[in-house]
Protein backbone atom coordinates (compact mmCIF):
# COMPACT_ATOMS: atom_id res chain seq x y z
CA UNK A 1 0.00 0.00 0.00
CA UNK A 2 1.30 3.08 -0.91
CA UNK A 3 -0.12 6.79 -0.07
CA UNK A 4 0.24 9.22 -3.55
CA UNK A 5 -0.82 13.19 -2.79
CA UNK A 6 -2.16 15.75 -5.68
CA UNK A 7 -0.32 18.38 -4.52
CA UNK A 8 -2.63 20.93 -6.71
CA UNK A 9 -5.31 20.00 -4.69
CA UNK A 10 -3.50 19.96 -1.13
CA UNK A 11 -4.57 23.10 1.05
CA UNK A 12 -2.53 22.16 4.10
CA UNK A 13 -5.80 21.85 6.16
CA UNK A 14 -3.80 18.54 7.99
CA UNK A 15 -7.20 16.84 8.74
CA UNK A 16 -4.78 13.56 7.47
CA UNK A 17 -2.11 14.60 9.89
CA UNK A 18 -4.92 14.56 12.73
CA UNK A 19 -5.98 11.51 11.23
CA UNK A 20 -2.46 9.89 10.79
CA UNK A 21 0.03 11.86 12.35
CA UNK A 22 2.94 9.72 11.81
CA UNK A 23 2.67 8.94 8.02
CA UNK A 24 1.79 12.35 6.96
CA UNK A 25 2.96 16.29 8.17
CA UNK A 26 2.07 19.56 7.43
CA UNK A 27 5.08 21.61 5.56
CA UNK A 28 4.70 25.55 6.00
CA UNK A 29 6.02 27.22 2.56
CA UNK A 30 6.35 30.89 3.08
CA UNK A 31 5.05 32.44 0.36
CA UNK A 32 2.60 29.88 -1.05
CA UNK A 33 0.40 27.42 0.28
CA UNK A 34 1.08 25.24 3.16
CA UNK A 35 1.26 21.26 2.32
CA UNK A 36 1.05 18.00 3.23
CA UNK A 37 4.26 15.97 2.67
CA UNK A 38 4.11 12.12 3.33
CA UNK A 39 6.76 10.89 5.76
CA UNK A 40 5.91 7.74 5.09
CA UNK A 41 5.16 6.63 1.74
CA UNK A 42 4.42 2.80 2.30
CA UNK A 43 2.44 2.86 5.82
CA UNK A 44 2.15 -0.69 6.28
CA UNK A 45 -1.06 -2.96 7.34
CA UNK A 46 -0.61 -1.57 11.25
CA UNK A 47 -1.22 2.17 9.49
CA UNK A 48 -3.92 0.95 7.30
CA UNK A 49 -6.68 2.22 9.19
CA UNK A 50 -5.57 5.87 10.14
CA UNK A 51 -4.17 6.47 6.72
CA UNK A 52 -7.64 5.09 4.88
CA UNK A 53 -9.72 7.71 7.30
CA UNK A 54 -6.93 10.50 6.15
CA UNK A 55 -7.86 9.42 2.73
CA UNK A 56 -11.52 9.53 3.45
CA UNK A 57 -11.62 12.50 5.46
CA UNK A 58 -9.06 14.95 3.10
CA UNK A 59 -11.90 17.92 2.78
CA UNK A 60 -9.53 18.22 -0.52
CA UNK A 61 -9.77 14.58 -1.44
CA UNK A 62 -5.90 15.05 -2.38
CA UNK A 63 -4.79 12.01 -1.16
CA UNK A 64 -5.07 8.12 -2.33
CA UNK A 65 -3.69 5.25 -1.38
CA UNK A 66 -2.15 2.34 -4.30
CA UNK A 67 -2.24 -1.07 -3.33
CA UNK A 68 1.08 -3.03 -4.47
CA UNK A 69 -1.18 -5.49 -6.30
CA UNK A 70 -2.47 -2.39 -8.12
CA UNK A 71 -2.46 -2.65 -12.27
CA UNK A 72 -0.62 -0.31 -14.21
CA UNK A 73 2.42 0.50 -11.65
CA UNK B 1 -9.24 46.56 -23.38
CA UNK B 2 -6.47 45.03 -25.31
CA UNK B 3 -8.20 41.60 -25.32
CA UNK B 4 -11.05 42.72 -27.08
CA UNK B 5 -10.13 42.45 -30.18
CA UNK B 6 -8.63 38.58 -29.74
CA UNK B 7 -10.30 36.28 -31.21
CA UNK B 8 -12.37 33.99 -29.38
CA UNK B 9 -13.46 30.86 -31.55
CA UNK B 10 -16.58 29.57 -28.73
CA UNK B 11 -20.36 30.08 -29.22
CA UNK B 12 -21.81 32.97 -27.95
CA UNK B 13 -24.81 33.00 -25.58
CA UNK B 14 -28.41 34.62 -27.35
CA UNK B 15 -29.95 37.04 -26.58
CA UNK B 16 -27.50 40.03 -25.26
CA UNK B 17 -28.85 43.35 -25.55
CA UNK B 18 -26.73 46.53 -26.83
CA UNK B 19 -26.85 47.96 -23.53
CA UNK B 20 -25.33 45.70 -20.74
CA UNK B 21 -25.22 42.56 -22.93
CA UNK B 22 -26.73 39.14 -20.84
CA UNK B 23 -26.22 41.48 -17.40
CA UNK B 24 -30.09 41.87 -16.83
CA UNK B 25 -31.10 38.19 -17.11
CA UNK B 26 -27.91 37.08 -15.43
CA UNK B 27 -28.98 39.42 -12.68
CA UNK B 28 -32.48 38.21 -12.83
CA UNK B 29 -31.62 34.59 -11.91
CA UNK B 30 -27.99 33.64 -12.40
CA UNK B 31 -28.64 30.09 -11.99
CA UNK B 32 -31.12 29.57 -14.84
CA UNK B 33 -29.35 31.60 -17.11
CA UNK B 34 -26.30 30.05 -17.03
CA UNK B 35 -28.36 26.64 -17.31
CA UNK B 36 -29.61 27.92 -20.54
CA UNK B 37 -25.91 29.51 -21.44
CA UNK B 38 -24.67 25.55 -21.07
CA UNK B 39 -27.44 24.19 -22.86
CA UNK B 40 -27.29 26.10 -26.03
CA UNK B 41 -23.12 26.04 -26.12
CA UNK B 42 -21.97 23.43 -24.38
CA UNK B 43 -18.50 23.33 -22.81
CA UNK B 44 -17.71 26.82 -23.11
CA UNK B 45 -20.51 29.47 -23.48
CA UNK B 46 -19.50 33.27 -23.85
CA UNK B 47 -21.90 35.52 -22.29
CA UNK B 48 -21.19 39.23 -21.73
CA UNK B 49 -21.81 41.52 -18.70
CA UNK B 50 -21.88 45.09 -19.15
CA UNK B 51 -19.52 45.08 -22.14
CA UNK B 52 -17.21 42.73 -20.29
CA UNK B 53 -16.41 39.11 -21.52
CA UNK B 54 -17.43 36.23 -19.16
CA UNK B 55 -16.45 32.48 -20.14
CA UNK B 56 -18.66 29.70 -19.05
CA UNK B 57 -16.52 26.58 -18.81
CA UNK B 58 -18.29 23.67 -17.48
CA UNK B 59 -17.61 19.63 -17.07
CA UNK B 60 -14.90 17.89 -15.23
CA UNK B 61 -12.15 18.56 -17.39
CA UNK B 62 -12.48 22.13 -17.88
CA UNK B 63 -13.48 22.56 -14.08
CA UNK B 64 -10.23 20.44 -13.31
CA UNK B 65 -8.43 23.06 -16.07
CA UNK B 66 -9.33 25.87 -13.97
CA UNK B 67 -9.20 24.96 -10.53
CA UNK B 68 -5.28 23.67 -11.03
CA UNK B 69 -4.60 26.51 -12.94
CA UNK B 70 -1.82 29.25 -10.56
CA UNK B 71 -3.59 32.15 -8.68
CA UNK B 72 -1.00 34.26 -10.87
CA UNK B 73 -2.89 33.25 -14.11
CA UNK B 74 -6.16 32.69 -12.79
CA UNK B 75 -7.18 34.78 -10.13
CA UNK B 76 -10.64 35.32 -7.81
CA UNK B 77 -9.41 38.99 -6.40
CA UNK B 78 -10.47 40.90 -9.63
CA UNK B 79 -14.07 39.44 -10.00
CA UNK B 80 -14.94 39.32 -6.14
CA UNK B 81 -13.23 42.65 -5.38
CA UNK B 82 -16.96 44.49 -4.19
CA UNK B 83 -16.49 42.41 -1.11
CA UNK B 84 -13.14 44.35 0.32
CA UNK B 85 -15.76 46.95 1.89
CA UNK B 86 -17.11 44.90 3.57
CA UNK B 87 -14.45 42.62 5.13
CA UNK B 88 -12.09 45.54 5.20
CA UNK B 89 -8.60 47.32 3.25
CA UNK B 90 -5.90 44.37 4.30
CA UNK B 91 -8.16 41.20 4.41
CA UNK B 92 -8.63 38.64 1.93
CA UNK B 93 -8.38 40.13 -1.35
CA UNK B 94 -7.71 43.56 -0.18
CA UNK B 95 -4.58 41.82 0.69
CA UNK B 96 -1.47 40.94 -1.46
CA UNK B 97 -1.43 37.20 -2.55
CA UNK B 98 1.07 36.32 0.06
CA UNK B 99 -0.84 37.30 3.43
CA UNK B 100 -3.99 36.73 1.78
CA UNK B 101 -2.67 32.85 1.65
CA UNK B 102 -1.58 33.16 5.11
CA UNK B 103 -5.10 34.37 5.97
CA UNK B 104 -6.90 31.59 4.52
CA UNK B 105 -4.64 29.16 6.28
CA UNK B 106 -5.46 30.48 9.36
CA UNK B 107 -9.30 30.16 8.81
CA UNK B 108 -8.45 26.80 8.21
CA UNK B 109 -6.93 26.62 11.46
CA UNK B 110 -9.72 28.04 13.48
CA UNK B 111 -12.21 25.09 11.48
CA UNK B 112 -9.33 22.21 12.63
CA UNK B 113 -10.15 18.87 13.53
CA UNK B 114 -9.76 19.39 17.18
CA UNK B 115 -11.91 22.32 17.61
CA UNK B 116 -13.99 20.84 15.46
CA UNK B 117 -15.22 18.36 17.76
CA UNK B 118 -16.30 21.02 20.33
CA UNK B 119 -17.60 22.87 17.67
CA UNK B 120 -20.06 19.69 17.01
CA UNK B 121 -20.96 19.96 20.63
CA UNK B 122 -21.72 23.71 20.63
CA UNK B 123 -23.84 23.03 17.60
CA UNK B 124 -25.73 20.05 19.29
CA UNK B 125 -27.00 21.94 21.90
CA UNK B 126 -28.37 24.88 20.01
CA UNK B 127 -30.30 22.79 18.03
CA UNK B 128 -31.29 20.87 21.11
CA UNK B 129 -32.74 24.30 22.64
CA UNK B 130 -34.07 25.21 19.88
CA UNK B 131 -36.59 22.21 19.02
CA UNK B 132 -37.34 22.00 22.72
CA UNK B 133 -40.54 24.08 22.64
CA UNK B 134 -41.83 22.97 19.34
CA UNK B 135 -44.41 20.29 20.96
CA UNK B 136 -45.91 17.55 19.01
CA UNK B 137 -46.59 19.22 15.48
CA UNK B 138 -46.90 22.03 14.17
CA UNK B 139 -45.72 24.46 11.21
CA UNK B 140 -43.17 26.89 10.15
CA UNK B 141 -41.44 28.78 7.25
CA UNK B 142 -38.01 26.53 7.29
CA UNK B 143 -36.32 29.32 4.99
CA UNK B 144 -36.43 31.56 8.12
CA UNK B 145 -36.33 29.20 11.05
CA UNK B 146 -32.88 27.90 9.95
CA UNK B 147 -31.22 31.60 9.09
CA UNK B 148 -32.04 32.25 12.52
CA UNK B 149 -30.45 28.67 14.00
CA UNK B 150 -27.28 28.83 11.15
CA UNK B 151 -27.31 32.48 12.83
CA UNK B 152 -27.05 31.55 16.57
CA UNK B 153 -24.49 28.48 16.26
CA UNK B 154 -22.51 30.59 13.99
CA UNK B 155 -21.97 33.26 16.52
CA UNK B 156 -21.37 30.64 19.37
CA UNK B 157 -18.89 28.68 17.18
CA UNK B 158 -17.42 32.28 15.82
CA UNK B 159 -17.56 34.28 18.70
CA UNK B 160 -18.19 31.70 21.70
CA UNK B 161 -21.29 31.43 24.65
CA UNK B 162 -20.72 34.91 26.05
CA UNK B 163 -20.98 36.76 22.93
CA UNK B 164 -24.15 34.57 22.08
CA UNK B 165 -25.88 35.05 24.62
CA UNK B 166 -25.82 38.60 24.65
CA UNK B 167 -24.65 39.94 21.33
CA UNK B 168 -26.43 37.60 19.01
CA UNK B 169 -29.31 39.75 17.56
CA UNK B 170 -27.51 43.30 17.14
CA UNK B 171 -24.79 41.22 15.44
CA UNK B 172 -27.55 39.74 13.27
CA UNK B 173 -28.80 43.08 12.42
CA UNK B 174 -25.18 44.69 11.48
CA UNK B 175 -24.44 41.70 9.46
CA UNK B 176 -27.82 41.75 7.52
CA UNK B 177 -26.79 45.32 6.90
CA UNK B 178 -23.53 44.12 4.81
CA UNK B 179 -25.35 41.90 3.00
CA UNK B 180 -28.19 44.21 2.20
CA UNK B 181 -24.64 46.12 0.31
CA UNK B 182 -23.56 42.80 -1.82
CA UNK B 183 -25.39 43.34 -4.59
CA UNK B 184 -25.39 43.92 -8.39
CA UNK B 185 -24.80 47.98 -7.68
CA UNK B 186 -21.70 46.68 -5.31
CA UNK B 187 -19.87 44.86 -8.48
CA UNK B 188 -20.46 47.96 -10.40
CA UNK B 189 -18.41 50.13 -7.79
CA UNK B 190 -19.15 49.57 -4.02
CA UNK B 191 -17.67 53.19 -3.20
CA UNK B 192 -20.57 54.86 -5.11
CA UNK B 193 -21.57 57.82 -2.46
CA UNK B 194 -25.02 55.76 -1.58
CA UNK B 195 -27.39 55.23 1.72
CA UNK B 196 -26.63 51.72 1.73
CA UNK B 197 -23.00 51.71 1.44
CA UNK B 198 -23.07 54.02 4.15
CA UNK B 199 -24.96 51.93 6.19
CA UNK B 200 -22.54 49.28 5.37
CA UNK B 201 -19.82 51.15 6.44
CA UNK B 202 -21.61 52.54 9.61
CA UNK B 203 -22.17 48.81 10.86
CA UNK B 204 -19.26 47.29 9.70
CA UNK B 205 -17.35 50.12 11.58
CA UNK B 206 -20.13 49.06 15.02
CA UNK B 207 -19.35 45.54 14.34
CA UNK B 208 -15.57 46.79 14.70
CA UNK B 209 -16.07 48.10 18.15
CA UNK B 210 -18.15 45.39 20.03
CA UNK B 211 -15.82 42.65 18.63
CA UNK B 212 -12.65 44.61 19.78
CA UNK B 213 -14.02 45.02 22.90
CA UNK B 214 -14.60 41.48 23.24
CA UNK B 215 -10.91 40.94 21.55
CA UNK B 216 -9.15 43.48 24.22
CA UNK B 217 -11.16 41.89 27.37
CA UNK B 218 -10.01 38.52 26.18
CA UNK B 219 -6.32 39.92 26.39
CA UNK B 220 -6.74 41.07 29.77
CA UNK B 221 -8.24 38.51 31.31
CA UNK B 222 -6.65 35.53 29.29
CA UNK B 223 -8.02 32.50 29.24
CA UNK B 224 -9.12 29.84 26.80
CA UNK B 225 -12.11 29.80 24.59
CA UNK B 226 -13.29 27.43 22.25
CA UNK B 227 -14.07 29.51 19.63
CA UNK B 228 -13.07 30.77 16.36
CA UNK B 229 -12.53 34.10 17.49
CA UNK B 230 -9.72 32.71 19.68
CA UNK B 231 -8.07 31.12 16.72
CA UNK B 232 -7.75 34.38 15.22
CA UNK B 233 -6.06 36.13 17.90
CA UNK B 234 -3.75 33.02 18.36
CA UNK B 235 -3.34 33.12 14.86
CA UNK B 236 0.66 34.08 13.82
CA UNK B 237 1.66 35.41 10.26
CA UNK B 238 4.53 33.58 9.12
CA UNK B 239 6.84 35.98 10.39
CA UNK B 240 5.64 35.89 14.11
CA UNK B 241 3.44 38.98 13.63
CA UNK B 242 -0.43 38.27 14.84
CA UNK B 243 -3.37 39.47 13.17
CA UNK B 244 -4.39 43.35 14.02
CA UNK B 245 -8.17 43.74 15.65
CA UNK B 246 -9.04 45.06 12.58
CA UNK B 247 -8.07 42.10 10.77
CA UNK B 248 -9.71 39.61 13.51
CA UNK B 249 -13.11 41.72 13.08
CA UNK B 250 -12.79 41.21 9.20
CA UNK B 251 -11.74 37.80 9.55
CA UNK B 252 -15.15 36.80 11.55
CA UNK B 253 -17.23 38.54 8.32
CA UNK B 254 -15.35 37.00 6.06
CA UNK B 255 -16.03 33.41 7.90
CA UNK B 256 -19.75 34.86 8.25
CA UNK B 257 -19.98 35.15 4.52
CA UNK B 258 -18.59 32.16 3.60
CA UNK B 259 -20.69 30.13 6.34
CA UNK B 260 -23.80 31.57 7.42
CA UNK B 261 -26.36 31.46 4.23
CA UNK B 262 -25.08 28.57 2.37
CA UNK B 263 -24.97 26.21 4.81
CA UNK B 264 -28.76 27.51 6.39
CA UNK B 265 -30.12 27.49 2.58
CA UNK B 266 -28.20 23.99 2.30
CA UNK B 267 -30.25 22.69 5.60
CA UNK B 268 -33.54 23.93 4.13
CA UNK B 269 -33.43 22.43 1.31
CA UNK B 270 -32.20 18.97 3.00
CA UNK B 271 -35.07 19.58 4.84
CA UNK B 272 -37.52 20.38 2.03
CA UNK B 273 -35.88 17.04 0.26
CA UNK B 274 -36.62 14.82 2.96
CA UNK B 275 -39.85 16.05 3.04
CA UNK B 276 -40.74 15.64 -0.79
CA UNK B 277 -39.18 11.99 -0.39
CA UNK B 278 -40.45 10.39 2.64
CA UNK B 279 -39.30 6.62 1.20
CA UNK B 280 -35.90 8.13 2.08
CA UNK B 281 -36.39 8.91 5.48
CA UNK B 282 -37.16 5.97 7.53
CA UNK B 283 -33.54 4.71 6.49
CA UNK B 284 -31.91 7.80 7.32
CA UNK B 285 -33.77 8.11 10.30
CA UNK B 286 -33.06 4.31 11.65
CA UNK B 287 -29.41 5.27 11.11
CA UNK B 288 -29.67 8.37 12.96
CA UNK B 289 -31.40 6.82 15.70
CA UNK B 290 -28.22 4.51 15.67
CA UNK B 291 -26.09 7.47 16.87
CA UNK B 292 -28.31 9.87 18.50
CA UNK B 293 -31.47 10.01 20.68
CA UNK B 294 -32.78 13.19 21.72
CA UNK B 295 -31.31 14.95 24.71
CA UNK B 296 -28.21 12.85 24.37
CA UNK B 297 -25.17 13.76 23.36
CA UNK B 298 -24.23 13.96 19.58
CA UNK B 299 -20.28 14.13 18.85
CA UNK B 300 -17.74 14.45 16.16
CA UNK B 301 -17.13 10.94 15.79
CA UNK B 302 -21.03 10.02 15.73
CA UNK B 303 -21.27 12.50 12.62
CA UNK B 304 -18.93 11.54 10.66
CA UNK B 305 -20.59 8.37 10.51
CA UNK B 306 -23.68 8.74 8.52
CA UNK B 307 -23.36 7.33 5.39
CA UNK B 308 -26.80 7.63 4.30
CA UNK B 309 -27.57 10.83 5.47
CA UNK B 310 -24.42 12.55 3.99
CA UNK B 311 -25.41 11.01 0.70
CA UNK B 312 -28.81 12.35 0.64
CA UNK B 313 -26.97 15.85 1.73
CA UNK B 314 -24.96 14.95 -1.35
CA UNK B 315 -27.42 14.63 -3.55
CA UNK B 316 -28.99 17.96 -2.22
CA UNK B 317 -25.94 20.22 -2.71
CA UNK B 318 -25.44 17.98 -6.58
CA UNK B 319 -29.01 20.13 -7.41
CA UNK B 320 -29.20 23.02 -4.85
CA UNK B 321 -25.33 23.95 -4.45
CA UNK B 322 -25.97 27.84 -2.69
CA UNK B 323 -23.08 28.96 -4.89
CA UNK B 324 -23.77 29.26 -8.27
CA UNK B 325 -20.87 31.05 -9.58
CA UNK B 326 -17.31 30.83 -9.09
CA UNK B 327 -15.58 33.56 -11.03
CA UNK B 328 -11.74 34.16 -12.14
CA UNK B 329 -9.63 36.99 -13.76
CA UNK B 330 -7.75 35.66 -16.53
CA UNK B 331 -4.59 36.90 -16.00
CA UNK B 332 -1.90 35.57 -18.31
CA UNK B 333 -3.56 33.99 -21.38
CA UNK B 334 -5.41 30.68 -20.38
CA UNK B 335 -4.78 27.77 -22.49
CA UNK B 336 -7.47 25.13 -22.56
CA UNK B 337 -7.53 21.85 -24.82
CA UNK B 338 -7.39 23.86 -28.49
CA UNK B 339 -8.43 27.50 -27.46
CA UNK B 340 -6.37 30.44 -25.40
CA UNK B 341 -8.94 32.45 -23.20
CA UNK B 342 -7.31 36.08 -23.33
CA UNK B 343 -6.06 37.57 -20.89
CA UNK B 344 -8.83 40.29 -19.26
CA UNK B 345 -11.49 37.98 -19.86
CA UNK B 346 -13.54 35.96 -16.23
CA UNK B 347 -14.10 32.76 -16.73
CA UNK B 348 -17.49 31.02 -14.73
CA UNK B 349 -17.28 27.82 -13.48
CA UNK B 350 -20.60 26.75 -12.04
CA UNK B 351 -21.50 24.07 -9.88
CA UNK B 352 -25.25 24.44 -10.68
CA UNK B 353 -24.54 23.55 -14.27
CA UNK B 354 -21.28 20.93 -13.55
CA UNK B 355 -24.19 19.22 -11.54
CA UNK B 356 -26.59 18.61 -14.29
CA UNK B 357 -24.57 17.35 -17.41
CA UNK B 358 -26.44 14.26 -18.24
CA UNK B 359 -23.49 12.24 -19.52
CA UNK B 360 -21.89 12.36 -16.24
CA UNK B 361 -25.87 12.46 -13.67
CA UNK B 362 -28.09 10.87 -15.71
CA UNK B 363 -31.42 12.21 -15.48
CA UNK B 364 -29.97 15.05 -13.74
CA UNK B 365 -32.90 17.23 -12.15
CA UNK B 366 -34.06 14.18 -11.15
CA UNK B 367 -33.71 14.04 -7.26
CA UNK B 368 -32.02 10.93 -6.27
CA UNK B 369 -30.13 9.99 -2.91
CA UNK B 370 -28.79 6.19 -4.32
CA UNK B 371 -27.14 7.99 -7.58
CA UNK B 372 -23.63 6.62 -7.99
CA UNK B 373 -21.22 9.92 -7.89
CA UNK B 374 -18.67 10.27 -10.44
CA UNK B 375 -15.05 9.06 -9.17
CA UNK B 376 -13.52 12.37 -10.85
CA UNK B 377 -13.17 14.82 -8.12
CA UNK B 378 -14.32 17.94 -10.68
CA UNK B 379 -17.36 16.35 -11.50
CA UNK B 380 -18.44 17.05 -7.94
CA UNK B 381 -17.94 20.67 -6.71
CA UNK B 382 -20.40 22.24 -4.37
CA UNK B 383 -17.42 23.41 -2.70
CA UNK B 384 -15.08 24.53 -5.40
CA UNK B 385 -11.77 23.03 -6.08
CA UNK B 386 -8.39 22.54 -6.09
CA UNK B 387 -6.15 25.14 -3.68
CA UNK B 388 -8.95 27.71 -3.48
CA UNK B 389 -11.60 25.23 -2.27
CA UNK B 390 -13.70 26.09 0.29
CA UNK B 391 -11.70 26.08 3.37
CA UNK B 392 -15.04 25.28 5.48
CA UNK B 393 -16.44 22.07 4.15
CA UNK B 394 -15.82 19.96 6.49
CA UNK B 395 -17.28 22.18 8.85
CA UNK B 396 -20.34 22.99 6.55
CA UNK B 397 -21.45 19.44 6.13
CA UNK B 398 -20.48 18.59 10.00
CA UNK B 399 -23.00 21.67 10.47
CA UNK B 400 -26.09 20.35 8.35
CA UNK B 401 -26.20 16.60 9.29
CA UNK B 402 -26.32 18.10 13.38
CA UNK B 403 -29.37 19.89 12.60
CA UNK B 404 -30.93 17.39 10.29
CA UNK B 405 -30.27 14.34 13.03
CA UNK B 406 -31.32 15.95 15.79
CA UNK B 407 -34.46 17.01 13.74
CA UNK B 408 -35.41 12.79 12.23
CA UNK B 409 -34.69 11.85 15.46
CA UNK B 410 -37.83 13.64 17.05
CA UNK B 411 -40.09 14.74 13.88
CA UNK B 412 -41.45 13.65 10.31
CA UNK B 413 -41.77 16.64 7.50
CA UNK B 414 -43.91 17.14 5.08
CA UNK B 415 -44.59 19.92 2.93
CA UNK B 416 -47.88 22.09 3.14
CA UNK B 417 -47.67 23.06 -0.49
CA UNK B 418 -47.65 21.35 -3.71
CA UNK B 419 -43.99 19.75 -3.96
CA UNK B 420 -43.06 21.09 -7.27
CA UNK B 421 -43.43 24.86 -5.92
CA UNK B 422 -40.60 24.60 -3.83
CA UNK B 423 -38.03 25.99 -6.38
CA UNK B 424 -34.64 27.56 -6.55
CA UNK B 425 -34.32 30.83 -6.48
CA UNK B 426 -31.81 33.92 -5.98
CA UNK B 427 -33.07 37.00 -4.86
CA UNK B 428 -29.07 37.50 -3.92
CA UNK B 429 -26.13 35.48 -4.91
CA UNK B 430 -26.65 32.85 -2.81
CA UNK B 431 -29.02 30.16 -4.23
CA UNK B 432 -31.57 29.71 -1.93
CA UNK B 433 -34.94 28.24 -1.53
CA UNK B 434 -38.59 29.80 -2.81
CA UNK B 435 -40.34 31.51 0.38
CA UNK B 436 -42.35 30.88 2.43
CA UNK B 437 -40.96 27.21 2.46
CA UNK B 438 -43.83 26.02 4.73
CA UNK B 439 -42.93 22.13 6.28
CA UNK B 440 -45.45 20.47 8.41
CA UNK B 441 -43.44 18.51 11.35
CA UNK B 442 -44.88 16.09 13.74
CA UNK B 443 -43.52 13.60 16.17
CA UNK B 444 -42.55 10.48 15.19
CA UNK B 445 -44.71 7.61 16.82
CA UNK B 446 -41.84 5.46 17.52
CA UNK B 447 -39.96 7.96 18.69
CA UNK B 448 -42.06 7.20 22.60
CA UNK B 449 -41.57 3.49 22.92
CA UNK B 450 -39.14 1.55 20.97
CA UNK B 451 -36.27 4.16 21.26
CA UNK B 452 -34.21 4.75 23.77
CA UNK B 453 -34.49 8.40 24.66
CA UNK B 454 -33.25 10.47 27.22
CA UNK B 455 -34.84 12.75 29.06
CA UNK B 456 -35.23 16.55 27.46
CA UNK B 457 -35.41 18.11 30.66
CA UNK B 458 -32.78 16.44 31.78
CA UNK B 459 -30.72 19.71 30.32
CA UNK B 460 -31.00 23.37 30.69
CA UNK B 461 -32.21 25.07 27.87
CA UNK B 462 -29.23 27.64 26.55
CA UNK B 463 -30.82 30.57 27.48
CA UNK B 464 -31.16 29.54 31.29
CA UNK B 465 -27.26 28.60 31.36
CA UNK B 466 -24.82 31.45 32.57
CA UNK B 467 -23.10 33.36 30.12
CA UNK B 468 -19.65 32.17 31.49
CA UNK B 469 -20.66 28.59 31.37
CA UNK B 470 -18.38 26.00 29.79
CA UNK B 471 -20.98 25.24 27.53
CA UNK B 472 -18.61 24.62 24.72
CA UNK B 473 -16.14 22.60 26.58
CA UNK B 474 -16.21 18.33 26.02
CA UNK B 475 -18.80 16.38 27.79
CA UNK B 476 -17.14 15.17 30.83
CA UNK B 477 -15.62 11.11 29.96
CA UNK B 478 -18.47 9.51 32.04
CA UNK B 479 -20.98 10.49 29.88
CA UNK B 480 -19.21 9.77 26.51
CA UNK B 481 -20.87 7.04 24.37
CA UNK B 482 -17.69 4.29 23.53
CA UNK B 483 -17.34 5.88 20.30
CA UNK B 484 -16.93 9.11 21.21
CA UNK B 485 -14.12 8.21 24.47
CA UNK B 486 -12.21 7.03 21.07
CA UNK B 487 -12.41 9.49 19.40
CA UNK B 488 -11.08 11.98 22.35
CA UNK B 489 -8.39 9.72 23.39
CA UNK B 490 -7.58 9.63 19.91
CA UNK B 491 -7.83 13.32 19.46
CA UNK B 492 -5.39 13.68 22.65
CA UNK B 493 -2.99 10.96 21.54
CA UNK B 494 -2.43 13.40 18.15
CA UNK B 495 -2.35 16.84 19.63
CA UNK B 496 0.65 15.15 21.77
Amino acid sequence: MRVVVDLELCQGHGVCVGEAPTVFRVRERPGDYAQVEILLESPGESLRAQAEAAVRYCPNRALSLIEDDAPGR
Amino acid sequence: MASASRERPWPKVSGAKPEGGHYAEFIEHPARFLLRAWRECGELAEFDLGGAPHLLMSGPAASEAVFRAPDDQLSPSPPYHFMVPVFGEGIQFGAPLEIERQQVKMQSSALRLDRMRSYAQVIAREVEDWVARWGDEGEKDFYDELKELVLRTSTHCLMGSEFRAKLTDEFGALYHDLEQAVSPASIVDPYAQTEIFARRDRSRARLAEIIGAVVRERQREGGSHPDMLQAFMEAEYLDGHKLSEHEIVGMVIWIMFAGFHTSSNTATWTLVELARHPECVREIASEVDSVYAPGGELGFASLRELPRLERFLFETLRLHPPLVTLMRRVLRDFAYADVVVPEGDTIVVSPYVAHRIPEIYPDPERFDPTRRFPANVFAYIPFGGGRRKCVGNAFAILQVKSIVTALLSRYEFEPVDPPDSYRDVMPSLILRTSSPCRLRYRRRKEADGSRPTRSEASRPALSEAKPSGDRTSLPSEGRQPERERIASAKARQDRA
